[in-house]
This record gives C-alpha cells, structure tokens and sequence, in this order.
C-alpha cells in the first residue's frame, strides 16, 4: 500500500467507520474525500466525537462489505 | 526482548457521568443515579494516558449507581464489547434483539460489526460494577453477534480460567485476542505463556494483589507485558482476582 492509498479511519468513541474510497453521501462528503480534506470541526455522526479522536485503521472488510454504512 | 508497562490504579482516568445536565442524553436514570469509569486508556475526554494496548481501545472499570442508571441506547459499529459483571446486576439490552441480566461472574460479547446499539442498565438500589473491554475487530463490518458465558470462581479456583477466546467453552470473538481470568487463595505461580512473540498480555487486579514477573501489583493495577515467551503471576495467601487480557500486538 503507498502513501497514497485510500485509507479507512474508525471512531474510538462508538466504531464508525470512514473509508476514504466511498466518501459519506448522506453527509456530503463524496467516493474519493480524503480524510485530511473533511474539516477539523466536524464530528461522528453516529456520536459526535471529533474528528481528532478517530484512528486509521489497516482492518480489511468481512465478506461481502462494504455495503454503505448507514449512520444510526 | 520483553517489553512491559505498570499502570496503578490512581494513574487512571477518572469521569463522573451524571444523569443529569449536559450528560443526561448519554446517561439514564433516577435524578441521582451516576456512572463513575476508571480508564486505563484514552477514552472520551481522557486523552492523557495511552492510546490503547495491541487491539485493545477501552478498558474501563465502571460502576452505576441507583435505579434506572444507564447508558442510554446508543449505536455501535465495529468494536467488540465485552462486559464483565463484577457486583450487582447488569441489564444489557441490544438491537440483535437481546434483553439480558447479568449477574457477578457473568459476562458477554457484543460484536457491533456493520451496525448495532446497545443500553447498558442498572436497575437496582445495588450498584452494579463492571468491566468493559473495546477490541478493535479483524474484519470490518462483520454480522452482529452477541454471546454470554459465566465464570464459575468456585471452579475456577487457583487456576487460569479461559473466558474468551478460541478455546473450548469461551466466547468467541473476530479478533487475535482472549480474555482470562485468574482467581486465587493461597500462594501459586502461574505461568502463562502467550501464543507468540508478536502477543501481549494486560493483566488488571480486580481485587487482592499479585507479583507479575517482580513487580506489586494491588486492588486495580495493572501491567502490560509483551514480547516475552512467558509471564509469571504469583499469588499470595488472600484473596486474589486478576483479569488477563491477550492480544496481538
């Protein structure tokens, strides 16, 4: 994987996941928004913890994901 | 080489929740009810201490007090989440459908996988004490799963008991990870040898005290070893109950 790569960041105050290659439509980020590029004051949408307290993660999908994740 | 960390208990994080106020979508309840939670890492507004250990995120040390106190229904993806009830009764509700008491000695895993959510309630005058574990899982979005086991002291006694884990009778969950439990009356060692190089173990004393590889470790210490092909517990003549998690690193 190059530094380039499309990359995913999970949540560490509930999991939700932001993979870089499927963006987050519903919340206007579009297939392809790098993770540096999503403001610095915008937040989980499941529990609006800040971007700051998100992880990048190397965690390959289980079988048949992703799906696109529906925020709760 | 091995390489190792001690943290005491006073070196935790430290919130008080209250059912009230800002905190009142988050926690449930009587007017009086609270939650405290002893954070070994960084969790929430505790970003002083460590990021995590292997696929460990959270481990917390938590009690609820008064009836009806809770953590209200609120999502989850991703995260394994175990509980392990320590005193009084947990309820613990999720959207596989579950609605489950558990009492001292019982504990679950929830796997959030691709969408979950879960509350988390004490419904008794009795506070309820436990600890809660967030594994980081191997695979993204898996299925949801929830399981229950119970730890029996009595049978478990003087000996390291697997709770979850790949082994015959444990929970298990999607990720290179275990969690036992070592409980203990009288002087022993116990030597616990970790799967491989590249494994870890964080050893927390739930109550008495014990020597991991030389170093005292009492009521809610705790200390993470990695890199060793074996870690030496020894216990003493009281009562001892320690809670050990593996994980890759």
């Amino acid at each position: 994987m190059t530094d380039d790569a499309l990359k995913r960041w999970i949540c560490l105050g509930c999991g939700f996941s932001y993979d870089e290659a499927m963006g987050l439509s519903a919340h206007g980020l579009t297939p392809g928004t790098r993770w540096r590029d999503i403001p610095e004051d915008w937040v989980c949408p499941d529990c609006g913890t800040p971007k700051s307290r998100f992880e990048m993660v190397e965690i390959p999908y289980a079988a048949g994901q992703p799906a696109a994740q529906v925020a709760a | 080489m091995s390489n190792a960390f001690v943290l005491h208990a006073d070196e935790r994080g430290y919130d008080k929740i209250l059912s009230t106020g800002a905190t009142a979508a988050y926690a449930g309840g009587h007017p009086d009810a609270f939650i405290t939670r002893c954070s070994s890492f960084n969790f929430g507004d505790y970003q002083d201490g460590r990021p995590g250990f292997g696929r460990i995120r959270v481990f917390g040390d938590e009690a609820f007090y008064h009836p009806g106190c809770s953590y209200n229904m609120h999502p989850h993806h991703n995260f394994i989440i175990c509980a392990f009830v320590l005193e009084g009764k947990l309820t613990h509700i999720n959207t596989l459908g579950q609605i489950d008491e558990l009492g001292p000695g019982d504990y679950y895993a929830f796997s959030a996988g691709s969408g979950g959510l879960h509350e988390e309630l004490n419904r008794h005058q009795e506070p309820m004490r436990a600890i809660y574990l967030w594994l980081l899982p191997d695979r993204l979005l898996l299925p949801p799963s929830y399981e229950r086991g119970h730890f029996d002291a009595t049978a478990g006694l003087n000996r390291i008991s697997a709770l979850v884990g790949d082994q015959a009778g444990t929970l298990t969950i999607p990720q290179d990870a275990g969690v036992s439990r070592l409980v203990s009356n009288t002087p022993g060692t116990f030597r616990y040898r970790p799967r491989s190089a590249g494994h870890g173990v964080y050893a927390f004393v739930i109550d008495g005290m014990v020597r991991c590889d030389g170093t005292t470790l009492k009521r809610r210490d705790s200390k993470a070893v990695w890199g060793a092909d074996e870690i030496i517990y020894e216990t003493h003549a009281g009562d001892t109950d320690v809670l050990l998690v593996e994980t890759i690193i």
